[in-house]
């Protein structure tokens, strides 16, 4: 999976958490058979939910590529990508790592 | 007394702070490496230089309250306002009734905290202060209507009926902030509940430019344009009006009282925290009016 953080490529200790690009901790965790970098649990955790809500709306079995922008604070808008198709969200996550706003940006 | 941010581990020196800090990043502890994400620097740094981060971050140059400005202003005015600030360079009627639907609670709630200082503390001063604030939010004076009150007249104005604005549940990130605050007062020295509640008060100071905020709290121009109804510039002239020294009263007060500074310093950088969640609900609630309110 092609991971940009802010800007940045991200997914491994040396880009940064796969969710919010820090470069911090020692976490990781395989998903969809790719083993990711994360600066701590909650971002793992968080990353996983928003996989899985966005594999739910769209039906996708698999995501290519996701551009993450943003912060814990703002929320991030993002696009994710399968095959050819495109997909924009807004996505923040409450104190326990849920999905707690989802907004489809057209 | 260096201290931990976070559990507030306690050293006599910086450097060993940090160590404790590093490790625990070391091993992905969440708690530690967010606060670090989010008032520090996302980037890993060594021991050394973490030891040199933090004792900058910390240190007071000149008052408590200097320190206090200083933050508020980083985060909520610095190179990335935040959002709902700049949303109220220009807002909307969608973003004026998110401000509306999740005001009444902080403010209900602003004024339940308050009478938690009061009740903790023996200083006059402090009782004086917080009455008096409590009145101006919630009672009037001079027989002017109450921030309360101005708040739900400009929702009205938008066309919102009050019984529906007062009808609306928080959302889950505003009810997350009230109980931080609420929180802080219970379990906190009053002290540290009046600079994590009136150091929030700095988001509307107009004075904050003259310490480098680059922008107001909302476009002045509002004030006297005809775009926007007339409760609306009401309320939002209360805050602009006010005395200059309102929130920096509050802020003497705790330059005055504080005995732990870095208590102090803790426990407002989670009011500020937990006040960045907030202005993301009430945007979150302007969504509902208009989707293409955008967040960033
Ligand atoms: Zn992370
Ligand atoms: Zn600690």
């Amino acid at each position: 999976m092609k991971i940009q953080v802010n800007g940045s490529k991200a997914g491994d200790k040396e880009s940064g958490c796969a969710l919010c690009g820090a470069t911090w901790g020692d976490y990781y965790e395989e998903i969809d058979g790719e083993r990711l970098f994360f600066c701590c649990d909650v971002c793992a955790t968080e990353f996983k939910n928003m996989l899985k809500e966005v594999k739910n709306r769209t039906g996708w079995k698999k995501i290519d590529e996701i551009t993450i922008n943003g912060n814990f604070y703002k929320g991030r808008t993002c696009i994710a990508k399968s095959g050819g198709n495109e997909f924009k969200f807004y996505v923040r996550f409450n104190d326990n790592a849920e999905v707690e706003t989802f907004k489809v940006t057209d | 007394m260096p201290i931990c941010p976070v559990c507030e581990y306690r050293s006599t020196e910086w450097k060993e702070v940090a160590g404790h800090l590093y490790s625990l990043t070391r091993k992905s502890d969440a708690t530690h490496v967010m606060w670090l994400n989010r008032n520090l620097t996302i980037k890993e740094v060594d021991v050394e230089k973490l030891s040199e981060m933090l004792e900058e971050f910390f240190s007071i140059r000149g008052e408590l309250s200097s320190w206090i400005r200083e933050k508020f202003i980083q985060k909520f005015y610095g190179e990335n306002p935040h959002p709902f600030i700049l949303a109220m360079q220009k807002p909307n009627r969608a973003v004026l009734l998110g401000y509306v639907i999740e005001h009444q609670h902080f403010l209900k709630n602003w004024v339940k905290v308050l009478s938690e200082i009061i009740f903790k503390t023996d200083e006059d001063d402090v009782v004086k202060y917080e009455l008096d604030n409590i009145n101006v939010e919630y009672f009037g004076y001079n027989g002017k209507p109450s921030h309360y009150e101005l708040l739900l007249r400009m929702g009205e104005s938008l066309g919102m009926p009050r019984k529906e604005i007062l009808g609306y549940s928080p959302l889950p990130s505003t009810k997350t902030a009230i109980n931080t605050w609420r929180r802080i007062a219970i379990e906190r020295d009053w002290v540290e509940t009046l600079a994590a509640m009136h150091s929030l008060e700095l988001v509307a100071d107009k004075t904050l430019r003259k310490y480098g905020a680059k922008m107001h709290y909302f476009n002045e121009a509002i004030l006297t344009s005809n775009d926007y109804p007339q409760e609306v510039k009401d309320f939002l002239r209360e805050g602009y009006e006010a005395d200059q020294s309102h929130a920096g009263e509050a802020l003497t007060l705790v330059d005055k009282y504080s005995k732990d500074e870095e208590r102090v310093q803790v426990t407002v950088l989670r009011s500020f925290d937990a006040f960045a969640k907030y202005l993301t609900a009430r945007l979150e609630r302007a969504m509902e009016f208009d989707s293409k309110v955008i967040l960033q």
